[in-house]
């Protein structure tokens, strides 16, 4: 990952959670972990779902699409209030066209609404991705927790 | 193969999914439900998923697309006990499953089959103390 030219530098060493992507299994692991961590940082049930939700998707796109990568989590604190950050990278083929896979409606595979990325950006505070082809693809999602 | 253990109630089809769904595991409940419709000679299917906390895209498409299916054998299906958090997140993200009908629990989907099927329905001893 600290190769030249790389989308994102990541430090594992900065995230709560680090979950590898390499079987299906994994992604029931990541909706699971970002679940308890959520609950943790008391987010509230409907967040705690949302959070586990959009793992879950960019979880699936990863092994899916990539094969292999990674999910990581952490907790950031912004005067106060706590925000959830969940990272999906992968080195895999990378999107050639990423309006067109942010609409609502497309996908590449057949079993699918095609609402998984825009489903995510729609769930989230914050939505970032970037994408190269033959490179890989990286999403960063924001959640910030609400006080009620 | 049975991955979830099914109830059939005259020609009712019930299947409580009680486990954590992973994409191949919702694929084989969608095999078990399409051979047990066909072997019991079933026309409702009652899919409970109450106690399912995460619904994303894929296992929401298997389900419309569960319901196709078996709608194409002549049955109808009901789902009930969508958690309030999970229906928030699928219908922010956009996922209308046209088609399904729902209902809050088991007993609200039976007093929607009986609304839908009057007198006609075949079961309807089991509706007689309502």
């Amino acid at each position: 990952m600290k190769e030249k030219e790389s989308l994102i530098e990541i430090d594992p060493k900065d995230y709560d959670i680090v979950v590898k992507i390499k079987d299906e299994k994994d992604i029931v692991v990541a909706r699971q972990m970002v679940k308890d961590f959520a609950k943790r940082l008391n987010f509230s049930l409907g967040d705690v779902t949302k959070l586990s939700t959009a793992v879950s998707e960019l979880a699936r796109n990863i092994y899916r699409y990539a094969g292999e990568g990674f999910i990581f989590v952490r907790e950031i604190n912004d005067k106060g209030s706590a925000i959830l950050e969940i990272v999906a990278y992968d080195n895999g083929p990378g999107i050639k066209d990423l309006n067109l896979a942010m609409q609502s409606g497309y996908s590449t595979t057949k079993g699918s609404f095609g609402l998984g990325l825009s489903g995510v950006k729609r769930l989230m505070d914050e939505f970032y991705i970037n994408s190269k082809v033959d490179k890989g693809t990286v999403v960063i999602v924001k959640k910030r927790r609400r006080n009620y | 193969m049975r991955v979830v253990p099914t109830i059939k109630l005259f020609d009712c089809l019930i299947v409580p999914i009680q486990i954590e769904l992973n994409d191949s595991t919702v694929e084989k409940i969608q095999n078990q439900i399409l051979n047990e419709i066909e072997k019991l000679g079933i026309n409702t299917l009652i899919i409970d998923v109450s106690t399912i906390d995460v619904i994303d895209s894929y296992i929401s498409y298997m389900l419309l697309e569960t319901a196709n299916m078996v709608k194409m054998m002549g049955c109808d299906t009901f789902i009930c006990g969508i958690q309030p958090q999970v229906a928030l997140t699928l219908a922010q993200m956009g996922i209308d499953l046209k088609g399904i009908n729902f209902a809050q629990d088991l007993e609200g989907a039976f007093k929607l089959i009986k609304r839908m099927r009057g007198n006609s329905y075949e079961g309807k001893g089991i509706f007689d103390r309502d």
